[in-house]
């Protein structure tokens, strides 16, 4: 870190010295020819600049993103190399022991049976559905198979264990044998582990951090880290800097009086700035592919019954905990997402469309201009409330209330975290929304409507509701859509005040869960990143996507065609 | 209007509970305590180095001196109400003055520290109601400690009896209705296990109800428990928790709380009454007896609460604060800011000046109009599988919450920097084009600094948005529980931290109730910052607004 921290710097000078010897170069060419430059000596200086500093701080740039996995490869190498030997001692030991191969084999029989019951499990649901006794039965069958399998992999992996420790057992501890033991335990380690391991030894290397651990294996590790690491990173560093002088010197031979400066400098100008903005196409690309590539992982971990996930109804994604377990697709049923997003959905816009747009067409055609000034700030700072703040007022203050008054009218099932509470606060977040979109749209419909209107005898609110409303109707519309999709969007104020239970229902008193509130409460805590569970939210998170992307593109395909009908 | 007024309503509404809800937590009540450092103790190697000072017992000798405060309390249940006035936790701030300056070994130095959060709230009088009557008519003491009995010539507890009779009539009277409702729902339900159902609760009301039968009876002894309002009795400087009444007013027995002075008898006492019963508040009675003992020596007194400010999240309410969750904003802020604002504002140039008009700028369009309506929490799941599944970037990292958030804001200020340099009028690019100006010269020396104060305008706002969101950093394990404040640094950026945000939504989902008036405060705080921000934006706006 230190190291190239100082490299950076004096790359940073070095390309400050670039632009004071290019500039001044040119300024001496100019002098000595008595004609003019073609540019101006700045964009000489710039050039030798860019030629010093880009290089070198694309080294730098290329080390500080892969210098660490390229020493950890080298050094994980090495060890694999130095544990050979102990390696096929191992193999050849594991495949003499009986009691080894003997679990080994129970655990490929055990494997074709389950998956022969796979096999025989298609064919229940096919003909039963996910939700019939006969696929509870089958599932109970396969839960006491693979308890006999977790059996046979605690002999097997337990007699693997005592192998390999009598193997290491026979080795010394000092010198060379310490890294080929470092590379045997290395290699017996589970995958999460070997992180870990990798994290310890570098953590005694290089003190980056505390070592959770102190052997003898890891500070042999570490001993192979610190002079890969060390050649590696003043390769990078001096190479950087090599590189820097190299290209001062090259671009400054280049500079003549008739020399295009200008002109290469500004086409790496646009060359950045044009790499900028493709960052937002690279963006959605990432967001579609990383969706995309989880999701079909989630559609392999339950036997591609898309069907199932998008129109079942049963949410109970604990129950799902093994990958492969029969019929698990059917505790992915989104349909109560759905329902629950919907119903929110519905209620907020019920709030938020009424009297966002009478607000907009108060402030377009009624409001003078001082109540203008003090209306559309406070509909700002509306706009600017973080979205955690609402669902705080929506589970302390709003929902309480609406329980107390659904229990003084009679209703004795009511509770707090309710479909309501969260609708009616996420209606008051999008009135700003709303208000504001309609309110450039009424505004864009032209003055001389309202004109012709008035000249026909019209009253105001005639005018309003006969003329200006249906001419803005399009804009609006497409407004009310973008609203829409901001609600099926949001999130924090459903987790707070929406509840978790999946609930399919048409009650607004009662608590629903929606699309979001579930993404939240699969992706935080605990997590193991390949269960079935996991990887169901980014299909949620595909789901949802789609639907804002098809909501958006109606409405603006609507606001746009509205406006080019006026301009 | 009235839609208008709705709506402004509302922000009155949820600004004014919020700043009701919050006004609590800026002060909260502190304990002094004179605390010997014990040589033994604090020193237990007694060589004064650092690390036997770190292995003192510093919370062992608060204990002491609040000990000696009630040498009374001995037993081990007063003892452990007793040291609940505190949290445990603030031995480690002794700890730390006494490792800064060791020569306090073995003096004697005044400790503040925040009391418990639910002796804070009891005597904020949030969760406890009480009220202290004089009593009337002269009562003696049989002992000054232990179970007393205080008995007087005439009926003195008389105006107590009736309260209690009168409050356990009106119970009895509420439950009584309700299960004459029950039984009268239960007739005209449809179902029979609706009525089954109705029925028994409507006899599980009535069996409560039958509970206060005996205390509305006048011949019999009257017993408090934990269901009634506790009857305290202060009288000769000590207190007494009465447990029964004859029924005549002139006898009741009691367990004595505080030590009374003397057992004369005497006419000046007063009836102190705790109307929230015990098993309905987290305090017991003995421990506001001690409470508001601290309170009358001067040891207990109310301060503006500056935990609230410099420390980081505790589990301890009256220990938590904002710091940490502060500086995580700040770092986040920091990443956003920096990659947002350089990109988004080269972007519009990119697309506004230089761009030709074909089907990729067309298509980069779209995508950056479709990318501003994309719901946070999707960018949440982009960082969750690219930055730390892929690129194995550490989980809750500022670093990784601003590369987020750059992304969410980046449309943002894309979309009000093309418009800022969309108002820059033609006549100026043309002016500087025709003077012989590159076109790169023309953008750079001549639109974007007229084009300034509007792209700052909306970077300061996509900021403003971008500090206020929680939901993509939920996704991205920034939900941790961080007790030690991030560094301000460049390690900071690696380090496990939380936002203000998500440091409301986290104490919002706490269950102790002294948390919820710090999640208010909490919100304050956000909401202040956001201000700043956005009036900044406004400040620049008027100022360098220019209208061609």
């Amino acid at each position: 870190m230190q190291l190239s921290l100082i490299t950076a710097l004096a790359l940073l000078v070095l390309t400050a010295v670039g632009f004071l010897a290019g500039r001044s170069r040119a300024l001496a060419l100019a002098e000595k020819d008595g004609s003019r430059l073609h540019s101006l000596p700045g964009y000489h200086g710039y050039y030798v600049a860019l030629w010093a500093g880009l290089p070198g701080f694309a080294v730098l740039a290329a080390y500080a993103l892969a210098g660490t996995m390229i020493v950890n490869t080298i050094v994980l190498d090495r060890m694999e190399r130095a544990a050979e030997p102990l390696q096929a001692r191992y193999e050849l030991a594991l495949a003499n022991d009986d009691i080894w191969s003997e679990a080994e084999r129970e655990i490929a029989r055990l494997d074709d049976e389950m998956a022969a019951l796979r096999g025989e499990a298609e064919q229940v649901i096919a003909a039963e559905g996910v939700q019939s006794d006969a696929v509870e039965a089958l599932r109970a069958r396969q839960d006491e198979l693979q308890f006999a399998q977790d059996d046979a992999r605690f002999t097997r992996d337990a007699r693997a264990n005592t192998i390999a420790g009598d193997i290491i057992q026979a080795v010394p501890e000092a010198g060379d044998h310490a890294l080929a033991r470092a590379g045997f335990e290395f290699a017996r380690l589970p995958v999460q582990e070997r992180e870990v391991f990798l994290a310890d030894a570098r953590a005694l290397a290089f003190g980056d951090g505390l070592a959770s651990r102190d052997t003898p294996e890891l500070r042999a590790t570490a001993g192979a880290l610190q002079p890969v690491h060390s050649a590696i990173a003043w390769g990078a560093c001096l190479g950087a800097l090599g590189l820097a002088l190299a290209g001062l010197a090259f671009a400054r031979t280049h500079l003549a009086v008739r020399f295009r400066a200008r002109n290469r400098v500004e086409w790496v100008i646009s060359a950045t700035l044009a790499l900028a903005s493709l960052i937002a196409i690279l963006t959605t690309l990432g967001i579609v592919f990383s969706l995309l590539f989880e999701s079909l992982r989630f559609f392999a971990a339950i036997d591609w019954r898309v069907a199932d996930f998008l129109f079942g109804t049963q949410w109970s994604p604990q129950t799902a905990i093994r990958p492969g377990q029969i019929g698990q697709s059917g505790s992915f049923g989104a349909v109560p997402l759905f329902a629950g997003t919907a119903l929110i959905t519905l209620i907020a816009m019920m709030v938020a469309a009424p009297v966002g747009l009478f607000a907009a067409i108060y402030l377009s055609e009624y409001a003078d201009s001082r109540v203008r000034a003090w209306a559309k700030p406070a509909l700002e700072i509306l706009a600017g409330v973080p979205t955690v703040v609402y669902g705080f007022f929506a589970l302390l203050t709003v929902g309480p209330l609406l329980r107390d008054f659904a229990l003084f009218l009679g209703y004795e099932d009511a509770v707090t975290q309710s479909a309501l509470s969260a609708g009616l606060v996420m209606g008051v977040m999008i009135i700003p929304f709303v208000s504001s979109l309609s309110d450039d749209v009424i505004n864009a419909v032209p003055q001389s409507l309202r004109d012709g209107a008035y000249a026909m005898g019209a009253t105001k609110s005639e005018t309003i509701r006969h003329v200006v409303f249906p001419a803005a109707l399009p804009g609006i519309v497409g407004a009310l859509l973008l609203a829409v999709s901001r609600a099926v969007g949001e999130t924090m104020i459903v987790v707070m005040a929406a509840g978790q239970a999946a609930n399919l229902t048409a009650n607004p008193l009662e608590s629903v869960t929606t699309i979001t509130v579930q993404i939240v409460t699969l992706l935080t805590g605990d997590q193991e990143f390949n269960s079935p569970k996991t990887l169901s939210a980014f299909a949620l998170g595909l789901v949802l996507f789609v639907l804002t992307l098809i909501l958006n593109i109606i409405a603006l395909r609507v606001v746009q065609s509205y406006r080019e009908k006026y301009d | 209007m009235g839609a208008i007024a709705l709506a402004i309503a509302f922000l009155g509404v949820l600004l004014g509970t919020i700043v009701l809800q919050a006004s609590g937590a800026f002060t909260n009540y502190v304990l002094t305590l004179p605390v010997t450092l014990e040589r033994e103790i604090a020193d237990p190697r007694g060589d004064m180095s650092e690390a036997s000072l770190r292995r003192g017992s510093y919370n062992q000798l608060i204990q002491r001196s609040l000990q000696s405060e009630f040498p009374a309390a001995s037993s081990r249940a007063d003892l452990r109400e007793l040291f609940g006035l505190y949290s445990g936790l603030n031995a480690a701030s002794v700890m730390h003055r006494v490792i800064a300056d060791p020569s306090l070994v073995g003096s004697t130095i005044d400790v503040t520290m925040p009391a418990n959060h639910e002796i804070d709230l009891y005597l904020k009088g949030v969760t406890v109601e009480e009220s202290i009557t004089a009593g009337s008519g002269t009562i003696q003491a049989g002992a000054i400690s232990g179970d007393i009995t205080l008995s007087s010539d005439s009926p003195a507890f008389a105006n107590a009896i009736a309260r209690i009779r009168q409050q356990a009539s009106s119970e009895r009277d509420a439950l009584l209705g309700r299960a004459a409702r029950l039984e009268a729902d239960a007739a005209g339900a449809a179902s029979r296990d609706a009525r089954e159902a109705g029925l028994a609760a409507a006899r599980r009301a009535r069996e409560e109800a039958a509970r206060f039968d005996t205390v509305i009876d006048p011949e019999t002894r009257i017993t408090l428990g934990p269901r009634t309002a506790s009857l305290l009795i202060r009288l000769n400087g000590g207190v007494v928790a009465v447990s029964a009444l004859t029924p005549d007013g002139r006898e009741a027995e009691g367990r004595v709380l505080l030590p009374l002075e003397s057992a004369e008898a005497s006419a000046s006492w007063s009836e102190w009454v705790i109307e929230t019963p015990a098993a309905a508040r987290r305090i017991t009675d003995q421990q506001a007896v001690y409470a508001r003992a601290l309170e009358e020596r001067g040891m207990v007194e109310r301060r503006f609460n500056t935990n609230l400010f410099l420390n980081a999240d505790s589990r301890e309410p009256e220990l938590a604060g904002v710091m940490g969750a502060f500086i995580g904003s700040v770092l986040t802020m920091l990443v956003t800011m920096l990659l947002a604002v350089p990109i988004g504002v080269g972007t519009a140039i990119y697309l506004e000046e230089f761009a030709p008009k074909n089907r990729l700028t067309g298509f980069i369009e779209v995508n950056i109009n479709n990318l501003a309506a994309v719901p946070s929490i999707v960018f949440g799941l982009l960082g969750l599988a690219v930055f730390i599944n892929t690129f194995g970037m550490p989980r809750s990292a500022p670093l990784v919450g601003g590369f987020v958030l750059a992304l969410m804001t980046l449309p943002t200020v894309i979309i009000s920097s093309r418009a800022a340099l969309r108002a820059v009028p033609p006549s100026i690019r043309e002016a500087a084009l025709g003077i012989g100006a590159s076109r790169t010269q023309a953008v750079f020396q001549h639109v974007l600094p007229l084009a300034m104060p509007g792209i700052l305008t909306g970077s300061i706002i996509g900021l403003a948005q971008a500090l206020g969101e929680t939901a993509p950093l939920l996704m991205i394990g920034m939900v941790a529980f961080v007790a030690d404040a991030p560094s301000l640094g460049l390690s900071g950026l690696t380090q496990p931290s939380t936002v203000m945000p998500v440091q409301v939504f986290l104490w919002s989902g706490a269950s102790e109730r002294a948390f919820e008036m710090r999640t208010a405060a909490a919100i304050l705080v956000l909401l202040t910052l956001m201000i700043i921000f956005n009036a900044a934006a406004i400040i620049l706006r008027r100022r360098f607004e220019r209208r061609w």
